[in-house]
């Protein structure tokens, strides 16, 4: 925390509290202008540096000349531009492609330039949060909400101890609610950070205790931070975190490793290192009388290098029981950065409070997540479930029902610009597409293999990569655009460990919406009943009065224009491409398969087993979201060989078989 | 099965006309090409077109092990180019450790000491996978070392593979459809477990550099080119011939039997499930061989060779070359692979409608696709089948 | 091979002879190697467009050694295998002078061995993860030293980034360049716990619990920062993520190693304005030459194409060769790889590009803010940075060392003083 930067900064603030007043508008001080000062630091200010700031900011604020603030509001914001002749400093305005330069000091415009002529100072993100810091504590109390949120923005970022006054102090005035609670909020994290008095400071820790959000476990996790330690006795006076049981808590090569980081021991020599050593004492064609052609094992390795030990020409490598030895002789711990033991204390208990809660935070939110990929995986297969699941038809092209859907969304927001309109449009304009291209398919192609269930997979795959291509052809191989309305973007927060964007979130509803209204079409209405009856025997059917190619034409295009939907909703929250239904096509087979085929229940089943397991297996292993899909995958062969007829079987005659 | 040996196979010829007129054809081709060839003959064929040829041979042999389980066996799997793959891989790893080993022994030597087993195996390990950043040799790569013992691999590890799967999936009754799913749901799981890198057969990049084989380095890749040629001839023939004598006698009879009503046979006693399982394995095990005689030739082995679509677009060529006929299955995979290439390589001339050009790099899918559901709709028996149909008509 | 040298000089005599007469009896071919078709034709095709307009405006100003310049465009389909055959089909059936192309790691792998066995020329336009040169190939994207390493010391330095998150999409690339980069923090003393790796599948799209799990990041109490090496489609899931759940650059800056003008176009960016990638070339470049190589794409392409790194890479390299050519006066590929080193042409953003013995450029290195429209704001731009074959950052290849000028080898062991092989690992 005492890194020279924010020794600096310290200077600095220090400085401006000695003259805030000279800030405030109107009471400006007869002084030479900015822009000479400006000049003194030129290359500072028009490539700056996180390394540099410090120092310019310093210098700026020491002297807090007219229009100071106002300049390094400006400087952040990009507001600040170069002449390259002469090195001067100036604001603009935009004109018609053109800039006014303005006068820094006096605030008058002095020329017109192109961009081309004049030079944009950009901080970097690093620059301009240091610039915010040193901004901030005068910024608190400015007029406009938005200010006051950037402040302590900047706070929350880069606290330190010298912005607890001017916090506190502003807290008072503070008109806003919202903006005084954080206010208060902040406060207690500085002070828990850096307060002083020591009791004051307790209590803010204790404060923290069971609160969950990053920005308290970050206090918390700085305050209790850990040093790994080696030497011969525990040290005098430091605030001891743990002793460490070698073979317990650090094995021992590990602890050697680490008196050999700490210079207390000499390094292990490594095979090449003995033979780097060998090789430094050939003589006459051999090594401590081993002949060289022979030394391609290690055992004569081991000969020739214990013969010229015993000569004495090199030195003794570390034994073993040596090495045990000196671990031995050494006391391995931890120690807390923090030297106050009182405070380091105070954290880890708050620290076990929150790590509690934290702990059920956590599964919630992998529940969500889990819920979340299921639905996605239940949007994805739903379509397939009437097609593949209800008719049997297996069609290898939903994937591309899928991706037509998508692009139709993308398409509708060419011509209507509006998100949210434009969604309205896409939704239902996308099933009338694929619905379209599903009934044209079955007209065309299906009807003629319902007899041949294999032969459909072939027909409907070489129509899925016509229509890839086709798809490739028309949009290009790029990923298109398309963008989810403002009241869909950002995320539903319960705190800091359980969110979920909003985009996700409708895709659950509509998971939802497609499942009952699915349920209601198959078991309420003259169409789901004539479409059972189709499926479990269109002969009888037929004779009953249904038209079986209607109703299987009906059926198939239903199934294909809920793809339709779910590639927009699929668009919304991933890429849109022409390979993306093909990413869907396997897992979606497998959704219905596991579930159990011809129960729509049975892909909810499906597609929540699939969901759930595949964020379970990544939970255990963060790190490759690969081997999750792996393993997923794995499970589901093992599990239909157990289960052949999914997870939600149909019994007795409708079983088929 | 039980009758003396030499006998059936007198019969199983004079019977078969059409696998001794195949086997006939495929000389006549191997002939030609050799001939044509620029390692032998006249130059008039690129070794690119010799090596493009011979690996087309090989996808006919895994064609004809196709037809032989779905054709014919009913079994529509959709993992068979995993086996396929599978063989590749188990003969990259011995050809890349062993080239491996010869440019380290030899870089080694030239150190004072003679180096060790153990910094020779890291040598390599560091050559093999330091792209992709590890340097320690993974516990797959046990055998890489010996050529006999990895060329036991290319049939163990599909044979074992489809032994274990097919036992479990039969077992279950997982039939049809279902099982097509199945498998395909193998073949991704493969494919996305040789993906990772933590697997040992370095992820994404695969095993490349194949062509160069250890021991033959001296040798031009037009030599190599047309020895692997006639490798794959042979196997072509060996197995077209191996598939055709299965599939004539009594064996043959129940496994047709099996695609067309399975539930009659396991009531006339027949154990269906050994069956099943026997052509599952068997042609695995002749894939796996195809597989390891045409990624030397490709030179390069990743694991989006193995991904499900491949497989799928091997029971299209053996759809459009006409199931249940072995040289159907070789006539699909032939015209559909070799077309395949001649469009998408800029053989083809680009068609200008006046307003729009059809470029076929664009469009061949299109047209591929279109041509897969026009076969299936209307010629079922496929191009096979238009053969029996000139055959029978005088 | 001989036959092919003959012919060259007697073409380049005769040309010499009577250059502007002969000018339509001779052809100097360039073969361009990239995929119109199947996954990667997205990035690659711009590069085939690259190379032909490059070919033609070569040809405008009198094409090459006075003969024109015709460019044999394959397509290898995005698959890999493919590269080696139609390598080798351009080598010997077509016998181009040199070869354009490869976009990833694995097909300049798969096309190696043709171009190493044939004595092929191949110029490699793309950021890759190093650790190869070739005597046949000129690298003219960057090396993890010119693109990552400066990337993570911006991190460091200029955003006082402590907690890395290393996410990349797994393949070769991103794996090699996390291992450089682990390597590269632990010896700059972040400790191991405060590295994140992540790796998913190309094409990923279910993000939510990565970025979480990023975000999570930030209860240690350390400055969080994203380094992406993460591929293709499979940002605009993670960016619509990152977006949706509201991480500024402010709190947590992603930094992508893959992400250029081409990738954005793909999603709405206004969410994304703060977050980096660092190129050794951004359209919003401002210099002339620049302006004028956009215009000139713009006229080519169509107005609403944006320009990239590799495409930089490709004007660098093509440039390099006609001026090697004219050096060598031959197109034999011994001839021009001699001229080729040391080899001098201005970067399109400022300075010069020189091309080194180890096949190499040296490069200046940019990091650009993510504006709203899909450009970047270039807010650091380094010197010329040379390009490193072998790191320092690994044990195994810091003692290698590349230099086809002087020792002859691309990899060299500089502690046994042997040259490892003359060949490349594939």
């Amino acid at each position: 925390m005492c890194s020279p930067a924010s020794l600096a900064r310290l200077a600095v603030i220090v400085t401006i509290l000695a003259c805030t007043p000279a800030l405030r508008p109107g009471v400006a001080i007869a002084q030479e202008g900015l822009q000479p000062l400006l000049q003194k630091y030129q290359a500072e200010i028009a490539k700056p540096s996180r390394t540099t700031v410090d120092r310019v900011l310093a210098a700026l604020l020491r002297e807090n000349r007219p229009g100071t603030s106002e300049f390094l509001r400006r400087w952040q914001d990009r507001g600040v531009y170069e002449r390259p002749g002469d090195g001067f400093f100036f604001y603009a305005q935009e004109a018609s492609g053109a800039l006014h330069l303005i006068d820094i000091d006096s605030g008058v415009a002095v020329a017109e330039v192109t961009r081309r002529e004049i030079n944009q100072i950009r901080p970097n993100s690093g620059v301009r949060g240091v610039i915010a810091a040193a901004l901030a504590p005068f910024e608190l109390n400015a007029p406009e909400p938005a200010r006051r949120q950037a402040a302590l923005d900047a706070i929350a970022r880069s606290g330190d101890a010298d912005q607890i006054v001017p916090l506190a102090d502003s807290i008072d005035h503070e008109p806003d609610a919202v903006l005084k609670r954080r206010k208060e909020r902040l406060l207690v994290l500085l002070t828990a950070q850096f307060g002083t008095p020591q009791s004051a400071r307790l209590t803010a820790i204790s404060d923290l205790a069971g609160d969950i959000s990053i920005e308290a476990r970050s206090v918390l996790n700085q305050l209790t931070a850990r040093q790994a330690g080696v030497a011969i006795a525990l040290p005098e006076g430091a605030n001891i975190a743990r002793v460490l049981e070698v073979g317990e808590d650090i094995s021992g090569t590990e602890a050697y490793d680490r008196l050999v980081g700490a210079g207390l021991a000499p390094p292990r020599q490594s095979a090449t290192d003995r033979r780097e050593v060998l090789a430094q004492h050939i003589v006459d064609g051999a090594v401590g009388g081993v002949p060289l052609h022979q030394l391609d094992t290690d055992a004569a390795r081991t000969r020739a290098y214990e013969a010229l030990e015993a000569a004495g020409t090199v030195p003794a490598r570390a034994a073993e029981n040596e090495v045990a030895r000196t671990v031995a002789a050494h006391v391995f711990y931890e120690t807390y950065v923090q030297p106050d033991p009182e405070v380091t204390a105070a954290a880890e208990d708050a620290l076990a409070t929150t790590t509690r809660t934290l702990g059920l935070y956590q599964t919630l939110d992998l529940v969500l997540d889990g819920l979340s990929l299921a639905s996605i995986f239940f949007l994805a297969a739903i379509g397939l479930a009437i097609t593949f699941g209800v008719m049997g038809v297996i069609n290898m092209a939903h994937g591309e029902f899928i991706m037509m859907g998508a692009y139709t969304g993308y398409v509708v927001q060419i011509f209507i610009p509006d998100y949210t309109f434009s969604l309205i449009v896409a939704l239902p304009l996308a099933f009338a597409v694929t619905f379209g291209a599903g009934v044209t398919m079955e007209r065309l192609v299906i009807r003629h293999l319902y007899t041949r269930p294999l032969e459909t997979l072939l027909a409907t795959f070489g129509i899925s990569i016509a229509l890839q291509q086709l798809a490739k052809n028309v949009f290009g191989t790029q990923a298109r655009p398309l963008t989810a309305p403002d009241w869909l973007s950002g995320a539903l927060t319960l705190n800091d460990i359980v969110s979920i964007s909003n985009i996700r979130v409708a895709i659950f509803v509509l998971s939802l919406i497609f499942l009952a209204l699915l349920l209601f079409i198959l078991k309420r209405t003259r169409l789901g009943l004539e479409m059972r009856a189709v499926t479990q025997n269109p002969g009888m059917a037929a004779s009953m009065g249904i038209n079986p190619n209607r109703i299987n034409m009906l059926t198939f295009g239903l199934g294909s224009g809920i793809a339709g939907i779910a590639g927009v909703a699929i668009g919304l929250y991933a890429q849109v491409t022409s390979e993306m239904g093909a990413n869907y096509i396997v897992q979606s087979f497998m959704t219905v398969v596991v579930g159990g085929v011809g129960n729509v229940w049975g892909t909810l089943a499906g597609a929540s087993l699939i969901g759930f397991l595949q964020k379970g297996i990544e939970w255990f292993n963060p790190s490759n979201t690969l081997a999750a899909q792996t393993y997923m995958i794995l499970f589901i062969i093992m599990f239909i060989q157990f289960r052949p007829k999914g997870i939600v079987a149909l019994k007795g005659r409708a079983a088929g078989d | 099965m039980s009758e003396p040996e030499i006998a059936p196979r007198k019969r199983f010829l004079a019977e078969n006309p059409s696998a001794l007129r195949f086997i006939g054809c495929l000389a006549l081709f191997t002939l030609g090409v050799t001939v044509l060839s620029e390692g032998f003959g006249l130059a008039f064929l690129s070794t690119s077109m010799v090596k493009i040829l011979g690996m087309t041979l090989c996808l006919c042999l895994i064609a004809v092990a196709m037809d032989v389980v779905w054709g014919y066996c009913g079994i529509l799997s959709l993992g068979h180019f995993a086996f396929f793959g599978l063989g590749g891989y188990a003969i990259g790893m011995w050809l890349m450790y062993a080239r491996t080993e010869g440019i380290v022994v030899q870089s080694l030597a030239a150190a004072p000491i003679p180096p060790t087993p153990t910094e020779i195996e890291n040598a390599i390990a560091t050559q093999i996978f330091g792209v992709v950043g590890s340097n320690e040799l993974p516990f797959v790569w046990g055998f890489a070392h010996s050529l006999p013992l990895q060329l036991l691999l290319v049939l163990l590890v599909p044979g074992l593979l489809a032994l274990i799967f097919g036992w479990l999936a039969f077992r279950s009754r997982v039939t049809g459809v279902y099982l097509s799913i199945l498998t395909q749901a193998m073949t991704l799981a493969l494919s996305l477990y040789l993906f990772q890198n933590d697997t040992g057969l370095r992820g994404n990049n695969g095993l490349s550099g194949l062509q160069n084989i250890p021991g033959l380095l001296h040798l031009s890749q037009s030599t190599l080119a047309i020895w692997f040629f006639w490798a794959s001839a042979l196997a072509l023939g060996l197995g077209y011939l191996l598939f055709a004598w299965l599939v004539s006698g009594k064996f043959g009879s129940v496994i047709r039997a099996i695609r067309d009503n399975e539930a009659r046979v396991r009531f006339l006693g027949y154990d269906v499930e050994r069956y099943k399982l026997v052509i599952f394995t068997l042609t695995a095990v002749v894939s796996a061989i195809a597989g390891a005689l045409y990624y030397p030739q490709a030179g390069i082995i990743n694991p989006a060779e193995i991904a499900p679509i491949a497989s799928i677009y091997l029971a299209v060529w053996v759809a459009i070359g006409g199931r249940g006929r072995l040289y159907g299955a070789v006539i699909g995979a032939a015209a559909v692979s070799l077309s395949s290439s001649w469009f998408t390589g800029g053989g083809a001339p680009s068609i200008n409608l006046g307003f729009y050009t059809i470029l076929w790099t664009d469009w061949w899918l299109v047209l591929l696709g279109l041509g897969f559901v026009a076969v299936t709709l209307f010629f079922p028996r496929g191009i096979g089948g238009l053969f029996d149909y000139l055959v029978r008509k005088p | 091979m001989n036959t092919r040298i003959l012919l060259a000089v007697a073409a380049t005599t005769t040309a010499l002879s009577a250059a502007p007469a002969l000018a339509q009896d001779c052809t100097v071919k360039v073969g361009v190697l990239h995929s119109l078709s199947g996954t990667m034709a997205i990035s690659e095709t711009t590069l085939k467009d690259t190379v032909l307009m490059l070919v033609e405006q070569q040809n405008a100003k009198g094409g090459l050694l006075g003969c024109p310049i015709e460019a044999v465009v394959v397509d290898p389909a995005s698959d890999w295998p493919l590269f080696a055959e139609k390598a080798r089909e351009l080598l010997t059936v077509n016998e181009v002078d040199v070869i354009f192309g490869s976009w990833t790691s694995v097909s300049r792998k798969s096309a190696l061995p043709v171009l190493e066995e044939l004595n092929g020329l191949m110029f490699y336009p793309v950021q890759y993860e190093g650790e190869e040169s070739s005597r046949n190939v000129f690298y003219t994207g960057a090396a993890p030293n010119q693109q990552a390493i400066p990337a993570v010391d911006y991190f460091l330095e200029e955003l006082g980034v402590e907690s890395f998150a290393l996410l990349g999409t797994d393949y070769v690339y991103p794996r090699t360049t996390n291992n450089i980069l682990d390597a590269y923090l632990k010896s700059k003393g972040v400790a191991t716990e405060d590295i994140f790796v992540n790796y998913t599948p190309f094409g990923h799209s279910d993000w939510a619990t990565i970025v979480a799990d990023v975000v999570a990041l930030g209860a240690g109490g350390k400055k969080v920062g994203v380094i992406s090496t993460i591929n293709g489609d499979a940002n605009i899931g993670f960016y619509k993520e990152l977006a949706a759940a509201g991480v500024s650059a402010d709190d947590i800056p992603v930094v992508a190693f893959s992400v250029g003008e081409e990738e954005l176009s793909g999603l709405d960016t206004t969410e994304l304005v703060g977050h980096l990638a660092a190129w050794n070339y951004f359209q919003s470049a401002d210099t002339e030459i620049n302006a004028e190589f956009v215009k000139a794409w713009k006229a080519h392409a169509g107005e609403n194409r944006v320009t990239n790194d590799p495409m930089e890479a490709h004007y660098i390299g093509f440039n390099m060769w006609v001026n090697a050519v004219t050096e060598a006066g031959t197109t034999d590929v011994d001839a021009v790889r001699q001229a080729m080193w040391g080899q001098e042409y201005p970067n399109l953003t400022g300075g010069t590009a020189v091309m080194l013995p180890n096949h190499h450029l040296t490069k200046p290195v940019l990091i650009g803010e993510i504006r709203a429209d899909g450009q970047f704001d270039i807010i650091s731009q380094t010197e010329e940075v040379a390009g490193d074959a072998w790191t320092d950052y690994l044990p195994d290849s810091a003692v290698l060392k590349s230099d086809w000028q002087e020792l002859g080898c691309g990899m060299y062991n500089t502690e046994t003083g042997t040259c490892v092989q003359m060949t490349s690992n594939y």
